[in-house]
């Protein structure tokens, strides 16, 4: 494989890993999510970097990755000190409970409600049934709906 | 000494200069350190400047005696301070244009030289006006010691009388028409401040503020007067000035004009001129139709009404047309209008005197009567005319500050109560403000010895001549002054029937005060005053009458030289004038006795029997009512629609430009909701914006 080919390789896996973290970040609630995406931007440029890196046959860019890699290691540890006394005030991690710097007189934003878990049992719709009755394991069964 | 008119330059600076230090430390040190002897520094610098007035005037006289006759428009000495303003007579366009566009037969428009300088100068008018003014002046301030004793703002007052004084000698002494009217208004601001003096009371405020308004008008006419000038003459100027190019500006009343009659604008714009200029000094000499401030004007301290409000500011009017002589001679149209407001002026207050019951008001209404004798002397246009109208208006200054004191002093004496039909017989209690004021009345009526005889009669004598005089150029055939001269020796019928009515009144038949007074003879510093007062009032007409001193000194000035020398010999006899108006003034005593010394029952019958006359006079000529009519009620429907206008249509676009910035801020607002996620994607958004515009572009 040419060395072309091979940047080329390593910027779109680079790109992918941003655009997924990017997306993540956005779209999820969860603190520890959120953060996890943003470690995988992260690593999407690290990756973009060696590939370059490698194209020019600068060891500059292997050795900033290698200091990224630390430097976000420390900054997890930060991090996730952080989510833990979060957890602590608010008893979830949904980054939602904390909008307090908006502007004085706009309402709270509130987002679709993630519905309660409930004890009930759901009401699941029913085929008649056809063939051979599978075996039902309850316990299996009541995982599921969890997920 | 090199320089002959040193003395008189030195003496000139001081005059106005001491009230001004006077005014300033008074001012400064009046409410902390000097506090109730608050009057020291006015009172000093008054006498001073007075002394100093005296002085000048000695040493004008000594040298326009000594001057040769040819010499003697020159017998005047200039003080330029400095320049203020001296933009020459430049063209507004280029020369070669101007060159070219004149072969065009079309004139260049030319910018007209503005020249300013602050110059004091001195003749013998202004020296009599500073005498009399610095000297009045001085006197009232040391009654005001005992009047004002105890005021609340003691050295206020004395602060505004320093700056009084000091503006009404600038007003005599500045040699340009701009700086007139700069003290024109200097004055007339004092006179504001202290009228309103006691502003907390509603009817002084009110009076201070019509005084204001109506001097306004006046003004405004003063001051197309002064623009006229401008146009007409190319310069503000008194005196001649010498350019930058070394030639010579011919000032409005300079030496250069003054030799040479035929350098003023005769015609319509003379006239035009001259009525702008009379229209300010109506304004601010109580004229009709501007005299209806002067009355109201007395709820100011007495002290002022007697300084401001009968002896010096209202005569600035009678000064500037006396100065400007040369200019009302050019117009003998607006020579006659003058004579006619002045006549006119004199009778209609005289009507309203005789039934006022308030004694400050009555010498109102007599100072508005007797500057319109000024003025009537004034509109002769003869030499005769104006001296005798700034001999009365010396004589007056004497025995109207005489008479306004006294009433002060009566005022005093029962608390502030000056209404005639609640006191009576007050000679007993107060004999020295009785005698003094008996001196005045004789005077203000014109009995023979007294001041006011002799310039009254100069005025009435001056008259006469010019109602059968040819005067060339100038034709009528409406006996004009005939008449007029009958309206005075009526006028002066009435003068010393409610000058003797107020007299009567106040201080003979049973006594009689207000339950609340109690009578005594003011303090020394009161009737200190007024006896020197009485003194100049019983004896300065017959000093100055005697050896014609005054009019050949008046005649030195450099306004009424000129005219002075077109006037062939002395005055002829006028022995009947003076017995006709003697004889009028005894009979209106005596009408004045008959109804109100004793049972005044007949004065009652009299008023039942003249009813309607009796209502005009009592009401004013209900010229308050006419005004209020036709003036201030239309401005006050104007004020209040503009108020709406302001109200709602400014400030609806006001406050339409303060809420937009709101409503563009509630539309980016929501951007800024607090939510992590949103300003991430905000930024993700921007990055991908940069770089798509890197790609595409």
């Amino acid at each position: 494989m040419n060395e072309l080919g091979l940047l080329e390789n390593m910027l779109v896996v680079g790109a992918l890993l941003f655009g997924i973290g990017l997306v993540g970040l956005c779209a999820r609630r969860n603190m520890i999510v959120m953060f996890l995406s943003a470690e995988l931007m992260l690593q999407g440029v690290s990756v973009s970097l060696v590939g370059w890196s490698r194209f020019h046959n600068d060891w500059g860019g292997q050795m900033l990755v290698i200091f990224i890699i630390a430097v976000a290691a420390c900054e997890a540890a930060i991090a996730l000190a952080l989510l833990v006394t979060l957890f602590a005030d608010r008893g979830s991690l949904d980054v939602t409970l904390w909008q307090s710097l908006r502007e004085d007189n706009l309402p709270p934003h509130v987002d679709i409600e993630v519905p309660e878990p409930t004890d009930e049992e759901p009401h699941w719709p029913t085929l008649t049934p056809a063939g051979n009755q599978p075996r039902v394991d309850a316990e299996k069964q009541r995982h599921r709906t969890h997920v | 000494m090199s320089d002959p008119l040193a003395n008189i330059r030195t003496l000139l600076v001081l005059v106005p200069a001491l009230p001004l230090l006077a005014a300033v430390v008074t001012a400064v040190l009046g409410p902390r350190v000097l506090k109730s002897r608050a009057h020291w520094p006015v009172v000093l610098g008054l006498g001073l400047s007075a002394i100093v007035a005296l002085m000048l005037l000695a040493e004008v006289n000594r040298h326009s005696r000594n001057m040769a006759h040819d010499s003697k428009l020159a017998a005047t000495g200039h003080v330029t301070l400095w320049r203020w303003t001296g933009i020459p007579d430049v063209l507004a366009t280029p020369p070669a244009a101007a060159a070219a566009m004149e072969k065009a037969h079309t004139t260049p428009p030319r910018m007209l030289p503005f020249d300013v300088d602050v110059t004091l100068r001195v003749d013998p008018l202004t020296a009599l006006m500073l005498s009399m003014v610095t000297f009045v002046s001085f006197l009232v301030a040391i009654y005001a010691v005992g009047y004002m004793h105890g005021d609340r703002s003691y050295w206020r007052f004395f602060a505004y009388v320093g700056l009084f004084v000091f503006s009404m000698t600038m007003l005599v002494l500045v040699s340009n028409f701009l700086l007139l009217y700069v003290f024109w208004e200097a004055v007339g601001m004092c006179s504001y401040l202290l009228i309103g003096f006691w502003y907390q009371k509603p009817e002084a405020a009110a009076a201070g503020k019509k005084a204001f308004l109506v001097n306004r008008v006046g003004d405004f006419g003063f001051a197309l007067g002064i623009f006229l000038i401008w146009i007409t003459y190319g310069t503000l100027n008194f005196h001649d000035t010498t350019l930058s190019s070394g030639g010579v500006l011919p000032g409005v009343l300079g030496q250069i004009r003054l030799g040479d009659a035929s350098l003023y604008v005769p015609g319509g714009l003379a006239t035009a001129i001259c009525l702008l200029l009379l229209v300010g000094a109506c304004g601010k000499s109580a004229q009709f139709p501007l005299h209806v401030w002067l009355p109201d004007a007395m709820e100011g301290p007495t002290p002022v009404s007697a300084l401001i409000h009968a002896a010096t500011m209202v005569t600035a009017g009678v000064y500037m047309i006396v100065r400007c002589t040369p200019l009302f001679g050019a117009s003998p149209q607006a020579q006659q209008v003058v004579a006619i407001i002045g006549g006119l002026t004199a009778l209609l207050a005289a009507i309203i005197a005789v039934t006022q019951t308030d004694l400050k008001r009555i010498l109102a209404y007599s100072t508005i009567s007797q500057l319109g004798y000024m003025f009537l002397g004034l509109g002769t246009g003869s030499m005769l005319g104006i001296s005798a109208g700034m001999f009365h208006l010396l004589t007056h200054a004497f025995f109207k500050a005489l008479l306004f004191l006294g009433a002060g002093s009566v005022m005093h004496a029962l608390g502030g109560v000056i209404d005639l039909r609640q006191f009576s017989g007050l000679r007993r209690k107060m004999p020295v403000t009785c005698w003094t004021f008996l001196i005045g009345c004789l005077a203000l009526a014109g009995v023979l010895p007294f001041a006011g005889f002799w310039s009254k009669d100069r005025i009435l004598a001056a008259v006469h001549e010019r109602a059968h005089a040819v005067v060339a150029g100038y034709h009528s055939s409406f006996p004009v002054y005939e008449w007029l001269y009958w309206v005075a020796i009526g006028t002066a019928f009435l003068t010393a029937f409610y000058t003797f009515r107020a007299f009567f009144l106040a201080f003979c038949g049973p006594e009689r005060v207000p339950a609340a007074a109690h009578p005594h003879e003011s303090p020394n510093t009161m009737t200190l005053p007024l006896a020197i007062l009485a003194a100049f009032a019983a004896g300065i007409g017959l000093t100055l009458e005697a050896g014609s001193w005054f009019d050949s000194f008046l005649a030195e000035s450099p306004s009424l030289a000129a005219l002075a020398a077109h006037e062939t010999g002395p005055a002829g006899s006028h022995l009947h004038v003076a017995v006709l108006s003697t004889v009028v003034v005894l009979i209106g005593i005596g009408l004045a006795a008959f109804f109100y010394l004793g049972e005044r029952t007949q004065i009652d019958r009299l008023a039942m029997w003249l009813r309607p006359v009796y209502e005009a006079s009592h009401r004013k000529l209900w010229f308050d009512e006419v005004y209020d009519l036709l003036i201030v009620g239309p401005l006050r429907i104007l004020a209040y629609l503009l108020s709406l206008v302001d109200r709602f249509l400014i400030d609806g676009l006001v406050n339409l430009i303060g809420r937009l910035p709101v409503w563009l801020g509630a539309v980016l607002r929501p951007t800024q909701n607090g939510l992590l996620q949103s300003y991430a994607l905000a930024m993700a958004i921007g990055v991908l914006v940069l770089l798509g515009t890197l790609v595409l572009f």
